[in-house]
């Protein structure tokens, strides 16, 4: 069975400039939710547009459940775009914009109607059939574009950063409706964004992008376990960066950094050897009261550090830890840790990852 | 005691402004019911209907009216028609593309109306249109074009693009953005673009008489040579019918301006 969209080495340039995408591939089966993650200027927006068919691509190949769409026009792609901000006619009700997609492939007004109402049923805003556009919150016109883009039956759905520059109560609300949206429809789905949490509010894949090229491509879950890469680390977000180093000892390899020695083994993956920067999340982070009695179970002792500054956000913390030697590090915690600046501490690392340095 | 000042400064500034505005067309409606009125009288003698009626009546006047009435509704329609697509493509093309037209538009706006019209006059004159209706149009459309154009170029600049890409994608062909989209979005700028062409030709003067040669009459060519053999009450009315289509213009935008939805990004 096809992929609902399927994209192989597709080349995407910026505008007019020789500059963009290069050799993007992958696929999304149907009800998936493909999350592109980039940094601003990265060309997610220009990726879904050329998907879209509202800018040409400069080779590659990309087809929709099966069907080679590459060179066709928007409209004749089965696959529906999403602006940032939602775009609903100014000129027509809720119902006539939502039934639009309908009237155009020549559906029976009554019909028409009575599928558009069922969607705007389905997303809970039915009750707004009758209102202009300009009379809409922020949230019911994202639901009101959604309900319009899935009365289009797309066997794709584009969604460029569709939970930015939204305020919290309304991203809430907006990323339900989309989850309904991906129950409901049975539509593929690619959305863009630059915020992980967005990606993981709704994505089953996240795919990365960097330099130009596609850095990684996974579930989210692997992603985060094992990103392929510190820029692809440093993308995601969520780790903090430890500088330290890989050594050998009779013991085996050993992470060495300024929070004590670490045994390859059992806690470090992605081996590398020399100066190495260690991503790690906080929950795999423990923070001890100083036991200047000795190490556990044989390893060795960890260094005491002092908590020189403290940033506490929702869920997670930022400790600055200060060593001997006068050098900071920063460690990312959960916002439970029970530590204050002054308390002179010892870090257990649980888990990291190890990269060269750029 | 400043407040007070100021009060009475705005009212003499508001009757002075309303006197200049209303002064002269308030003489030319007298003027144009007052039969023999001559100087030194402060008041005419006599009131009458009769130059009024003539402008319906008399053929010669009927012509002039019935021509100018043609030329502004051919040219409002053909100059609406061209300027549309010429300023969108004007505005979706790129820099140069853009200030080229913008150019253009404005050089036929901007040139003061004899040298366009003796320029217009030879490339008429080439065509085999000289002293015709139909060369009068294309003289007329000239100036209407550069002004629609830079409306549209206008509107266009400011357009949200976005409700076409919305519309295609979601199934739309390229003849139903136009009418399910732009069309019913553009019928404010449309009906502007076409009053506003059919006042660059009604009130036209010279390109009528330099590329119309005294043989294509209308309305304000006839005021004119009433004016200059002293029939003043034929030509106030003359002159006051001229006024009535941009009057109409005039409260017709302030109304749709009080109902206008913004439409652009």
């Amino acid at each position: 069975m096809s992929s609902a969209l399927e994209v192989r080495g597709l080349d995407v340039r910026f505008g007019d400039t020789p500059h963009g995408l290069r050799d993007i591939t992958f696929s999304v089966n149907g009800t998936d939710c493909l999350a592109v993650l980039g940094v601003s200027g990265s060309g997610k927006s220009s990726l879904l547009r050329t998907l879209a068919g509202l800018q040409p691509c400069a080779a590659g190949l990309i087809r929709v459940t099966g069907r080679d769409v590459t060179t066709l026009p928007p409209e004749q792609r089965s696959v529906v775009y999403l602006h940032q901000e939602p775009v609903l006619f100014p000129h027509r009700t809720v119902i006539d914009n939502v039934a639009f997609p309908l009237q155009v492939r020549g559906i029976a007004t009554r019909e028409a109607a009575r599928r558009a109402t069922e969607w705007l049923s389905r997303l809970q805003v039915d009750e707004l059939v009758s209102r202009m556009p300009q009379q809409l919150s922020g949230g019911q016109r994202h639901r009101v574009a959604l309900a319009r883009a899935l009365c289009a039956e797309p066997a794709v759905l584009l969604l460029d950063e569709p939970l930015a520059s939204l305020d919290p109560a309304v991203r809430r609300d907006v990323g339900d409706a989309l989850q309904a949206a991906r129950r409901a429809s049975g539509a593929a789905m690619v959305l863009v964004t630059h915020d992980l949490d967005d990606a993981l509010a709704i994505a089953t894949h996240i795919m990365t992008l960097g330099h130009g090229l596609q850095t990684a491509l996974d579930t989210p879950d692997a992603l985060l376990a094992t990103p392929p890469s510190l820029a692809v680390a440093r993308l995601l977000g969520v780790y903090a960066e430890v500088a330290g180093e890989v050594i050998e000892t009779a013991a085996g390899m050993m992470f060495r950094w300024a929070g004590g020695t670490v045994p390859m083994a059992a806690t470090i993956a992605s081996p590398a050897h020399g100066a190495v920067v260690a991503c790690i999340r906080a929950h795999e982070v423990q923070l001890h009261p100083c036991d200047a009695s000795g190490g556990s179970m044989g390893e060795p002792r960890a260094p005491c550090l002092t908590v020189i500054d403290r940033r506490d956000g929702a869920s997670e913390a930022w400790i600055t830890l200060g060593d001997p030697a006068g050098a900071n590090v920063g460690l990312r915690t959960g916002s439970g840790t029970n530590v204050r600046i002054g308390d002179s501490v010892q870090v257990t690392l649980r888990h990291a990852r190890i990269f060269s340095p750029d | 005691m400043s407040v007070r000042r100021a009060r009475i400064g705005r009212g003499i500034t508001l009757i002075v402004l309303t006197l200049f505005a209303t002064a002269p067309l308030l003489l030319l409606i007298v003027t144009s019911l007052a039969r023999g009125w001559f100087h030194p009288q402060v008041v005419p003698t006599a009131l009458d209907v009769s130059a009024w009626s003539e402008l319906f009546t008399d053929a010669s006047r009927r012509g002039a009216l019935m021509n100018s009435l043609a030329l502004g509704v051919a040219t409002a329609c053909i100059a609406t028609l061209l300027a549309l697509p010429l300023g969108r493509a004007a505005a979706l093309g790129t820099k140069g593309v853009r200030r080229v037209v913008a150019l253009l538009a404005f050089a036929a706006v901007a040139l003061p109306p004899v040298a366009l019209g003796i320029g217009l006059q030879m490339t008429v004159l080439t065509m085999g249109l000289g002293g015709s209706l139909r060369g009068v149009l294309l003289a007329h459309l000239v100036p209407a074009l550069g002004y629609l154009t830079l409306m549209f170029l206008g509107v266009f600049t400011q357009w949200d693009s976005r409700l076409e890409e919305a519309a295609a994608t979601l199934g739309a062909t390229g003849r139903e953005r136009w009418t399910l989209v732009l069309l019913p979005l553009l019928r404010r700028p449309i009906a502007d673009a076409l009053a506003l062409g059919f006042l660059v030709s009604w009130a036209q003067v010279a390109l009528t008489l330099l590329v119309g040669g005294g043989a294509v009459r209308t309305l304000p060519l006839d005021v004119l040579a009433m004016l200059q053999s002293g029939q003043d009450q034929r030509a106030a009315a003359g002159a006051l019918a001229l006024t009535i289509p941009a009057l109409v213009v005039l409260s017709a935008a302030r109304g749709a301006a009080r109902q206008t939805t913004a439409v652009v990004a």
